[in-house]
């Protein structure tokens, strides 16, 4: 179960570690926290947290050749990966944060900024506790009723329409992709680190899938 | 269980807040975690990043900490002892540029801008600063007006008046918030019960309200706080009671 897998956090400098961490720690989880694309090819599962700048993390995965060891774990070896935040939308094809950069490219889509005519008038950074719909499916989304509160802090987002995995909505203005599940790839819009037991047995489920 | 990790941890205080408070069961009846370093002493951020670690370890919400924050390395240390937003007080007015490279190196999201405030003999406001030992002169409304653009994410007022007295806030400190600053506003000073935070969430002026009061919430008193709270209509966030999760993950094999 959760002591035999390894599970593997993506440490590549940006983004809330301890938080992510001590959610893992608190479900009885050992991860390792790495930027060692040795450890990450290697992993049973992946989780990546980012807060900041697309451009830069993508540019920072790069470096450190975490990207090409992450594609490998996700892609070739099937192994399971978790985005969290800015790392969900990483696992996108393509960001327009500081200009085009491309993503992991794991979900068939681009992530952009909330536009004015979406957001009518709400401010950005989306942030706070909003309202999340779910699907009644497995495994992410298990245990959960239809609506869940989440907490979210972004600009940036991803649209769920023809995306072929399963997935739940958050609604700003208009209506975006909160959370994804497909095969062995999983992304969070929110942090399920500051959710509190919504985010917790989000964790548990992705831990469990 | 989280308990296990304040006894093992040694870092001061932590351990008398989890041992009087239960701490790590009020965290989870909470939107959000302010912690503010207080000392009147030579400040040690070192320190207080630890016993924030420690604080952050067991407490799945947002957290915005601060106290004595005036430098880049300062916030940069406190983000990543399990801090989202970092709390600057004093530096707003005798350091404002420096807010304003806060807000741009971390995001303007990630400031929160603390002012004490107290209502003096004659009725007028001041804002004090320096663990309110400075009084500032000028017209509370006027200094808020200078707040540099895009620095600061949200205002978290302060009364020093009701601080510690349990007798309700100072919704006049929402008097003094100029029309065109168009911030999140969180009040803070006076908490006592419960009808304390559902006056102040009220206010359509006020996004937050806060309480160091922890006496009066505890054991189930913040679970209940929240439940009337929602009785009058005010949308609270809400999430799964951690006996339900702790139930529903054990069937799952996960012990929390």
């Amino acid at each position: 179960m959760l002591a035999r897998a390894q599970v593997v956090v993506v440490d590549y400098g940006m983004g809330n570690l301890w938080s992510v961490v001590s959610a893992l720690n608190f479900l009885g989880a050992d991860p390792l926290i790495t930027c060692n694309p040795a450890e990450i090819t290697n992993a049973d599962a992946i989780l990546l947290p980012g807060v900041g700048s697309f451009r830069l993390a993508m540019q920072t995965l790069a470096n450190k050749n975490l990207d090409e060891a992450i594609k490998e774990a996700v892609q070739i070896k099937q192994r399971k990966i978790l985005g969290i935040c800015l790392g969900f939308q990483m696992l996108a094809e393509s960001s327009t944060e500081d200009g085009m950069t491309a993503g992991l490219g794991f979900i068939p889509t681009p992530v952009e900024r909330f536009s004015v005519q979406e957001l009518e008038r709400r401010k950005l950074p989306h942030i706070g506790f909003n309202r999340v719909r779910l699907p009644n499916l497995p495994s992410l989304f298990d245990g959960f009723k239809t609506e869940e509160d989440f907490y979210f802090v972004h600009s940036y987002r991803l649209l769920a329409q023809a995306l072929p995995g399963k997935k739940a909505i958050c609604n700003y203005g208009t209506d975006f992709l909160a959370a994804y599940e497909h095969e062995n790839v999983f992304g969070v819009q929110f942090h399920p680190e500051k959710s509190q037991t919504n985010g917790l047995r989000l964790l548990a489920n992705f831990l469990n899938a | 269980m989280l308990s296990r990790n304040f006894r093992l941890q040694k870092v001061g205080t932590i351990d008398w807040l989890q041992k009087n408070y239960d701490f790590s069961h009020i965290a989870f009846y909470i939107d959000e975690l302010i912690v503010l370093d207080v000392s009147r002493a030579e400040r040690d951020i070192a320190h207080f990043s630890d016993a924030l670690k420690v604080l952050a370890k067991g407490c799945f919400a947002p957290i915005a900490a601060g106290g004595g924050v005036r430098t880049l390395s300062d916030a940069r240390r406190l983000l990543r002892s399990g801090a989202d937003k970092v709390v600057v007080n004093s530096v707003l007015f005798d350091d404002p540029q420096f807010v304003s490279t806060l807000a741009q190196e971390f995001g303007q999201q990630c400031v929160v801008g603390a002012i004490d405030i107290k209502q003096e003999v004659g009725g007028t406001y001041h804002v004090y600063t320096n663990n309110g030992s400075c009084q500032r002169h000028e017209l509370v409304t006027q200094l808020l007006e200078q707040l540099p653009k895009k620095s600061v994410g949200e205002l978290y007022l302060n009364s020093i008046n009701q601080d510690g007295t349990g007798q309700g806030y100072d919704l006049g400190l929402l008097d003094l918030i100029p029309h065109q600053l168009n911030l999140p506003t969180i009040l803070a000073g006076g908490a006592g019960h419960s009808q304390h935070l559902i006056d102040g969430l009220l206010d359509e002026r006020v996004d937050a309200v806060a309480t160091a009061h922890l006496f009066n919430f505890v054991g189930d008193g913040l679970k209940r706080a929240r439940e009337s709270i929602r009785v009058q209509n005010v949308d609270l966030a809400n999430w799964t009671p951690l006996s339900e999760l702790k139930s529903d993950l054990f069937i799952k094999g996960i012990a929390i």
